[in-house]
């Protein structure tokens, strides 16, 4: 396949080290220099940067440059930078590739030489694939100001609330019949012992009583069809059988926000702290109820004399769930001190594998807690405490065996309640609510941000966005900035007007559709429709995801995958197979 | 002064003379062309001998027309010293487009096929098995016999091929309109196909189109087909969608589903693959054991996607050859 | 000198990349002998782009997306796991070792298990030797 004349500008990043440490970046200046339509070729420390992105700037300005490859990071990290650096330029964004040398070459082997070579076959690659790139211009479409809230947990009463304050109309859905979510069935919260009763009401008042607020309680998604700034929601009623009575309600919304929430973790998987058998081994949540009760007793209604908390149940373990859940061990302290604020008298254990106390106040709660003789009791990540029936002599309904590390020794305590700290997991309709919306799910079942560290609140799909711990455990602090992160974000986009329409989508060429019809049924998007007196197929660029399942299909050759052509995708086998 | 006669040749390489059959077949025309042109070689119907065209100077014919494709070095020579004497190479037809039928064997290897026609085909005498040799010596004279290539070659590997003539055998009104337009001048840029519409066959096949779904693959003799409806959608193959039109639709509209003989359209580098690709879309399962029990029901895939096209296709032959 | 097989990846880029990606940030290592173009979605993947790597001196060819369900696109992979079976049996007729065309699904967060496909892959490649087919494609050196 013979190359396009343009005047092609590559520039390979050192990152540091982190590129140049493995593969010779000079040695691949060199060699990208021979190669056709490359008038420049530069090395750099952080092409990132400010000053790297000037570079290609100035060069775009000075040399004429038509087309540019970055030979760097992934493109998933700065592909927009550079791209948007193009456009500073004065040239078309899409005029643009990048080469992955770091994140799937040097950090990833250690043949020098061999990383060198194969560097230089994704940096020819890209150059031989940029040469078919054509300027594709975005199309600004009207957004929808609406927003659709999934979940009505303290996550999605703080990003309504957050939204309709601005003046923005919320739908609040939940399949629930009650506000609140988890938190709801929660007394005090940790470190500072405020009602979640108290907060919770602040937000439930403010939400039925704001007007941009449309309440939606006992429903769910049913379906989510659109793309972002035009979605068109449709939902169903949980509460009700009856087809007839049970319409779908439609609602337009330019954007959503998932805060679904999460389950707790079973106690009746983890066999051997007898949950379910042993009547007075209960889990946090059976313990927020007796505390909003106003009552802790045994199940026998006496008052415990002694209460063992265990930490990590379900959490941390190769068993059940490898991660951390976050607010076990805050609660667990919680616990210790409403517990002898209620019974002064009660002896409290608190069995843990580490405490760990990483926020704001967390240490200092610590140190009170251990203040109210508590005792602290550490045993091993897989060696779990053994819960035995007291006998009929001990003054205890329990007896707990602690191999306890910081001693070293064998600890026997006794136990008239057990509290199972059961750590949070992902809720069974995740997948589901996943697939609704069209984001994806970790192993461990909880949603996928856009990026861990740098977008924390978005995703992949543009115009969903996820908070709370349906991302990951995490406490009420994170979950209420996550939500109004998410709603900012939405509120920025509003404040624009108009959405920007990704330029990659599929089209048809009238003139080479045969009017076969095979890729009609294909589009998951229903974004090709038939015109039957042409008797030709035609692509709805707006809905189109740009997948390119309809682009490979073609038996006439006739759909062009704009960004993603077989020109473009060929040279590039050609030159990465140099 | 009278105007010089087009000078034209016709050739046959590994073919089956059905194209010379074609051309034939375009009736009366072929007298009309007998009038404009003095046909230099035509074995199938002149005198024309090879020394002749030897003896020509380069580009002294106007026009070759070379169907057949390159199966062995008579062929190859024949292509090469064509090429040499003509202002125009048309590959005709689709052994000469893409390797054709005899393609077909660069499925096997030259051992193989020498092997099953002279020591094991049925009708050979006893005592007579024997494969040919390139030279052999007889009666104190060197006899030579043209040289059998390991595999097939379409035209254009051998020798540039100014314009591409496709079909099994082309269509005869194809032949017509394309001499006619050589004839004066009229012709679109060198190395365009000619004789063929720019579109699949689906343009032209008059049968009702819509969903796509297959759940099984039938041989033509399985069902009674719908005559109106498209003949893959009742799981019939048919090639339609990734072959050229130009044809007439004739086998869809006979009940038989296009075999790909007109080759792929403008745009597609590889019949077979880009078939696969379309079959693959419209295959209705999401089982990895359902989709492979609906792929078994595809008798002698490799085939069906091939026909016409080995030589031409992106692997060009089998690692056997 | 001992042969380094030449492996093309193709990889989609919300769920196989970003897994292939999460083995850089990892620092997972696996041999240098694959290299990676991007396609939005496995759908994307046109048989036409197999054969033609194998043509140019691939080795193998290794297809990655999402693991059916979870395509960020809803159906392209199934689409994907229709064709490249149909395209390896058709291999198989070329004569072309079944272990040289590969489809694999692999997640976002599957690092590890992109590094161990890829070891294993470049280990069975070279234990099949070079391929034959970029071989004497062009007409020149072959019957004289």
């Amino acid at each position: 396949m013979e190359s396009r004349e343009c005047k092609i500008g590559v520039y390979i990043c050192n990152c540091g080290s982190n590129i140049a440490k493995v593969v010779d970046c000079e040695a691949v200046r060199e060699y990208i220099s021979t190669l056709p339509q490359v008038v420049i070729v530069r090395t750099y420390k952080y092409m990132c940067s400010n000053p790297g992105q000037e570079l290609i700037i100035q060069d775009i300005k000075e040399q004429g440059l038509e087309r540019v490859v970055v030979a760097a990071c992934s493109p998933r990290m700065h592909e927009r930078t550079f791209r948007a650096a193009l456009q500073t330029a004065g040239l078309n964004p899409y005029m643009f590739e990048m080469a992955n040398i770091r994140e799937q070459c040097s950090w990833v082997h250690d043949d020098q030489q061999a990383a060198t070579e194969k560097a230089k076959a994704l940096t020819q690659a890209a150059v031989r694939r940029v040469a078919y790139h054509e300027a594709l211009e975005q199309v600004m479409v009207d957004m929808c100001p609406n927003t659709l809230v999934i979940g009505a947990g303290i996550a999605g009463l703080t990003a309504a609330l957050e939204l309709a304050d601005a003046g923005q109309k919320v739908y609040l859905l939940d399949k629930q019949d009650h506000l609140g979510g988890n938190l709801a069935r929660v007394d005090l919260t940790a470190p500072y012992l405020d009602s979640a009763r108290d907060l919770l009401t602040e937000r439930i008042t403010r939400v039925r009583s704001n007007d941009n607020i449309e309440l939606l309680l006992n429903s769910r998604l049913q379906e989510l069809k659109g793309y972002v700034g035009n979605f068109t929601a449709t939902l169903m009623r949980v509460d009700n059988d009856d087809p007839e009575e049970n319409k779908a309600q439609e609602i337009e919304v330019g954007n959503v926000i998932v805060c679904t929430g999460y389950k707790e973790f079973p106690a009746e998987r983890v066999t051997h702290f007898g949950y379910g058998k042993l009547p007075d081994v209960i889990t946090s949540f059976d313990f927020e109820k007796m505390l909003r009760a106003g009552r802790i007793e045994g199940r026998d209604g006496k008052i415990p004399k002694y209460v063992a908390i265990i930490h990590c149940v379900g959490s941390r373990s190769t068993e059940y769930h490898g991660y951390c859940s976050r607010v076990c061990c805050m609660t667990a302290l919680k616990y210790v001190h409403e517990i002898k604020s209620a019974i002064p008298s009660c002896y409290v254990s608190d069995l843990y594998i580490d405490m760990h106390a990483f926020g704001k106040g967390h240490e200092d709660f610590y140190r009170r807690t251990s203040e109210v003789k508590t005792m602290f009791l550490m045993y091993g990540k897989g060696d779990h405490p053994i819960i035995h029936s007291a006998g009929p002599k001990d003054d205890c309904q329990m007896l707990i065996e602690v191999n306890e590390q910081l001693s070293g020794e064998v600890i026997e305590i006794p136990a008239d309640l057990v509290i199972l700290m059961v750590g949070m997991e992902a809720r069974e309709d995740a997948t589901e609510t996943a697939r609704l919306v069209n984001i994806s799910q970790d192993k461990d079942g909880w949603f996928i941000e856009s990026h861990p560290k740098l977008d924390p609140v978005a995703t992949t799909t543009d115009g969903i966005y996820i908070a709370g711990t349906c991302v990951a455990p995490k406490d009420i602090p994170d979950t209420v900035a996550q939500a109004r992160a998410a709603a900012g974000r939405i509120l920025a986009k509003i404040a624009k007007g108009k959405i920007t329409v990704d330029a990659i989508y599929a089209e048809i060429n009238e003139e080479s559709c045969s009017g076969c019809r095979i890729c009609n049924e294909l589009c998951p998007y229903s974004a090709i429709e038939f015109d039957d007196i042409k008797k030709r197929s035609h692509v709805i660029s707006a809905m189109c995801k740009a997948c390119g399942a309809c682009v490979a299909t073609c038996p006439s050759g006739a759909i062009k995958g704009r960004h993603f052509t077989d020109q473009q995708i060929i040279a590039q086998i050609e030159g990465v197979l140099r | 002064m009278a105007a010089k006669k087009l000078q034209i040749a016709l050739y046959w390489g590994a073919g089956c003379g059905g194209c010379d059959v074609a051309v034939l077949d375009t009736n009366e025309f072929i007298l009309d062309v007998a009038s404009l042109a003095d046909i230099r070689l035509w074995p199938i119907a002149v005198d024309g001998k090879y020394e002749d065209v030897e003896a020509m100077a380069d580009s002294e014919l106007d026009l070759t027309i070379f169907n057949g494709a390159v199966r062995n070095s008579e062929n190859e020579h024949l292509a090469k010293l064509l090429r040499r004497k003509s202002k125009l190479l048309i590959a005709f037809g689709s052994c000469a487009h893409m390797g054709g039928i005899p393609g077909l064997a660069n499925f096997t290897n030259r051992e193989e096929i020498l092997t099953r026609v002279y020591l094991q085909n049925p009708s050979i005498e006893p005592g007579n098995k024997k494969i040919p040799h390139p030279e052999t010596q007889v009666d104190g004279q060197l006899l030579h016999l043209p040289h059998f290539f390991k595999r097939v070659y379409k035209l254009a590997d051998i020798v540039p091929v100014d314009y591409f003539l496709p079909g099994c055998p082309p269509a005869p009104e194809q032949v017509k309109l394309s001499i006619l337009a050589i004839a004066a001048g009229k012709l679109p840029p060198k190395g365009s196909t000619i004789g063929a519409a720019e579109r699949n066959v689906c343009d032209d096949c008059q049968r009702s189109k819509s969903e796509k779904k297959i759940k099984r693959f039938y041989r033509p003799q399985e069902i009674i087909q719908d005559p109106e409806k498209c003949l893959l959608e009742q799981g019939l193959v048919c090639m339609g969608p990734v072959t050229r039109s130009g044809c007439g639709v004739r086998c869809p509209e006979s009940g038989l589903g296009c075999r790909g003989c007109y080759g792929p359209a403008p745009d597609v580098l590889d019949q077979g693959t880009k078939f696969i690709s379309a079959l693959g879309s419209i295959i209705d399962s999401k089982d990895p054991k359902e989709i492979e029990a609906i792929i078994s029901g595809l008798s002698d895939l490799s085939a069906i996607l091939y026909r016409f096209g080995l030589p031409a296709s992106f692997l060009q032959r089998s690692l056997k050859s | 000198m001992s042969f380094e097989p030449r492996i093309l990846g193709i990889l989609c880029n919300w769920c196989s990349y970003a897994g292939a990606d999460l083995a850089g940030t990892s620092r997972i290592h696996y041999p240098p002998n694959i290299r990676v173009i991007r396609v939005m979605c496995s759908a994307r993947v046109d048989p036409t782009f197999v054969v033609k790597a194998l043509v140019n001196g691939a080795d193998g060819v290794l297809i990655c997306g999402c693991h059916p369900g979870d395509c960020h696109y809803s159906e392209g992979n199934y689409k994907t796991m229709r064709r490249i079976p149909l395209l390896k049996k058709v291999l198989t007729d070329f004569g072309v070792e079944d272990e040289r065309v590969r489809l694999e699904w692999i997640s976002a967060s599957e690092g590890q298990r992109f590094a161990d496909i890829v070891k294993d892959m470049t280990e069975r490649i070279r234990a099949l030797g070079p391929s034959r087919i970029s071989d004497e494609l062009h007409v020149d050196q072959r019957e004289k």
